[in-house]
């Protein structure tokens, strides 16, 4: 297992700037999700640390030695690739085997054997194993190109968002099944993805990005209560946070004009007086739609709640983060 | 409102047909339709192979029409397997099935490889790589013969050129030992291109992103090549080969122009050699049985070979 550092990586196509300037640290052990929307530059991120493509710029470190000039195979990454990436005229069987009987690694057969029964019955496809890759459902394809890259044992795993089409239930247990892989085997991941919920459970550090820049990287619950910006704010929490004028209620710093409330600083039966515009019962929680001055606000409530639409409930913030003109957070 | 088609073609037909067609079935439309179709198909192939089969029993002559036509049962068979003269068209024709084949699969793919590398200008390229192939049988065995020219022909310049061999002290055409290969020289000219082309869309089939996971899967070029390109080109590489199979079996028009069949009967492959006993020393009982003979063959061949490339396709 390795440490990952980008120091003033760039990368463009054509006029497009992809990644601007890249300085992070991932490391050992680490299991790092980027975060951001299409286009943020998280794929090329992953891309550049596994040397399918090139920077323009700046030095990618393995383990203290600069990659730049390695091919992908001698900087020993495995990659699940978004599009699946499967070899279509193989079996799953030989899908798996693939990276194993890479002549550098010369592993015997009844080692490649067992160790492809083991991934199989980890990622629920024992029974998919003698079919061709060409034969399995979208979700069962994603599985085996994560199995392709848990196979191995490289010294890092870049994820690009393995788990987005799998139905909600397969999801939950290889969210698990993952982390208790990486913990195991005290691999490095680097995870791309859109889900907040993966970001915030299986995450060690969250890289935010925006349009190829790194806003923030650190600890989830550092950039869940502490955002640099009203976009990073954005990206963690659900529901989303809200972000209102910050004239809206008394108490803003000077020069504050966004105030944002996530559901938690939002203190009800106090303040200023709403009124309730939707009640959402999710089963485990209940979700709240307000309407303050003709702001929208959700916020959650009590789960046996009684609130009816149009009924009025009274709000106040509690500790709120506050942002400037330009969407940074004011201490 | 303006009419529907079908409505024009309705209001366009003469009341008297249109009672006519009413009364018919949406199945004795369908023959109706199909029929000259069925009936083009009869006359030009089916009836003639039957005919065919019927005449390979006979001692029927084309040329002597008055003459008593004799059933002759297996007797035009027998002549033929026993015929050592035909085994070595045959044998001509394997020659010459063989070497254009495998010349042209080698050199054919290698372009492709090649050209699939993105460069610049590969359009170009292309474009004049697939030349030869856009031209006339008859002209491209034309001008080889004057290629294939001792004295003047710039093929035994170029060979002389580079082994020092006096360029008039061989002739390609007119060499029992060199006709056969220069038979195979031509038309791997020619044809390289159309299996360079079938290669070519079959690299052009396999995405970038299966190279990526086996580089990253640490594949090295090499194998890349044997386990991801290799396997999945070959069922476009299969297809050219029975094309080219079958193209070649028929082989005629550019044989004919360059050496005839000669020298003595070197390059006489089976359908030159049909050809001459049909419409030359009109043996047409014996030709049909010939034909007969060839017809089983290739279709033989090609139905095993087809099975394989169908397997190969599942795979």
């Amino acid at each position: 297992m390795a440490e990952v550092t980008l120091t003033n990586v760039s990368k463009s196509f054509g006029d497009t700037r992809a990644l601007d300037n890249i300085t992070m640290t991932v490391p050992d052990g680490a299991f790092v999700v980027l975060l951001g929307p299409t286009g943020a530059g998280k794929t090329t991120m992953l891309r550049l640390i596994s040397g399918l493509e090139h920077p323009d710029a700046g030095d990618i470190l393995i383990d203290g030695q600069s990659v730049v000039r390695d091919t992908p195979a001698q900087r020993d990454v495995a990659m699940v690739f978004q599009q699946y990436s499967l070899y279509p005229h193989l079996t799953v069987r030989e899908n798996l085997a693939f990276p194993l009987r890479s002549p550098v690694l010369r592993t015997p057969k009844d080692e490649i054997r067992r160790k492809i029964d083991e991934v199989a019955e980890v990622l629920s496809i024992s029974h998919k194993l003698d079919n061709k890759a060409t034969e399995l459902s979208g979700g069962e394809m994603q599985r085996v190109s994560i199995g392709r890259a848990l196979v191995r044992d490289p010294r890092i795993f870049l994820m690009d968002e393995p788990l987005s089409s799998l139905d909600a239930k397969l999801r939950a247990d290889l969210r698990v099944e993952l982390k208790r892989i990486q913990a195991s085997l005290g691999a490095t991941i680097l995870y791309v993805t859109h889900d907040q919920i993966e970001a915030m459970t299986m995450a060690t550090h969250v890289g935010v990005l925006d349009s190829g820049t790194l806003i923030q990287f650190g600890p989830p619950r550092e950039i869940y209560e502490r955002p640099v910006s009203q976009y990073a704010a954005q990206r963690l929490g659900l529901p989303r946070i809200n972000l209102l004028p910050a004239n809206l209620f008394p108490g803003a710093p000077p020069g504050a004009v966004t105030i944002g409330l996530r559901p938690e600083q939002l203190i009800q039966g106090e303040g200023q007086e709403s009124t309730v515009v939707r009640v959402e019962h999710l089963g485990d929680q209940s979700r709240l739609h307000l309407k303050l001055k003709d702001h929208a606000i959700t916020t959650l409530t009590d789960v046996h709640t009684l609130l009816k639409p149009g009924d009025s409930v009274a709000i106040a913030p509690s500790s709120p983060l506050y942002f400037d003109a330009g969407g940074t957070r004011i201490e | 409102m303006s009419a529907s088609p079908i409505d024009r073609v309705a209001k366009a037909t003469p009341p008297k047909l249109a009672r006519k067609i009413r009364g018919l079935s949406d199945r004795t439309i369908a023959w109706i339709f199909v029929a000259p179709s069925i009936f083009l198909l009869l006359a030009v192939n089916i009836f003639p192979l039957i005919w065919t089969i019927n005449l390979s029993f006979t001692n029927f002559k084309a040329n002597r029409p008055g003459r008593e036509i004799k059933y002759i049962g297996l007797r035009n068979y027998e002549r033929i397997l026993g015929d050592s003269d035909i085994w070595l068209t045959m044998q001509a024709t394997a020659h010459f099935l063989f070497w254009t084949i495998a010349l042209q699969v080698l050199i054919g793919f290698t372009l492709a490889w090649l050209i699939n590398r993105k460069f610049k200008g590969n359009d170009l390229w292309t474009t004049i790589i697939v030349l030869p192939m856009m031209l006339s049988p008859a002209v491209v065995g034309n001008f080889w013969t004057f290629l294939y020219q001792p004295q003047i022909g710039l093929f035994n310049y170029v060979v002389s050129f580079f082994s020092g061999v006096d360029p008039s002290s061989f002739s390609m055409l007119g060499e029992v030992s060199l006709a056969p290969w220069a038979i195979v020289i031509v038309d791997t000219w020619m044809w390289t291109p159309f299996v360079m082309l079938i290669c070519l869309a079959g690299l052009r089939s396999i995405p970038d992103y299966i190279y990526e996971a086996a580089a990253i899967d640490r594949a090295s070029k090499w194998r890349q090549f044997w386990t991801i390109t290799l396997p999945m080109v070959l069922p476009f590489l299969m297809l050219a080969v029975l094309f080219r199979g079958i193209e070649n079996f028929k082989m005629f028009d550019l044989v004919v122009q360059l050496t005839g069949g000669g020298p003595g009967s070197t390059t006489e492959l089976t359908s030159i050699n049909l050809k001459r006993e049909a419409f030359e020393k009109w043996r047409t009982g014996y030709a049909s049985a010939y034909a007969i003979i060839l017809f089983v063959t290739v279709f033989g061949l090609a139905s095993i070979y087809v099975k394989a490339l169908n397997k190969v396709k599942e795979r």
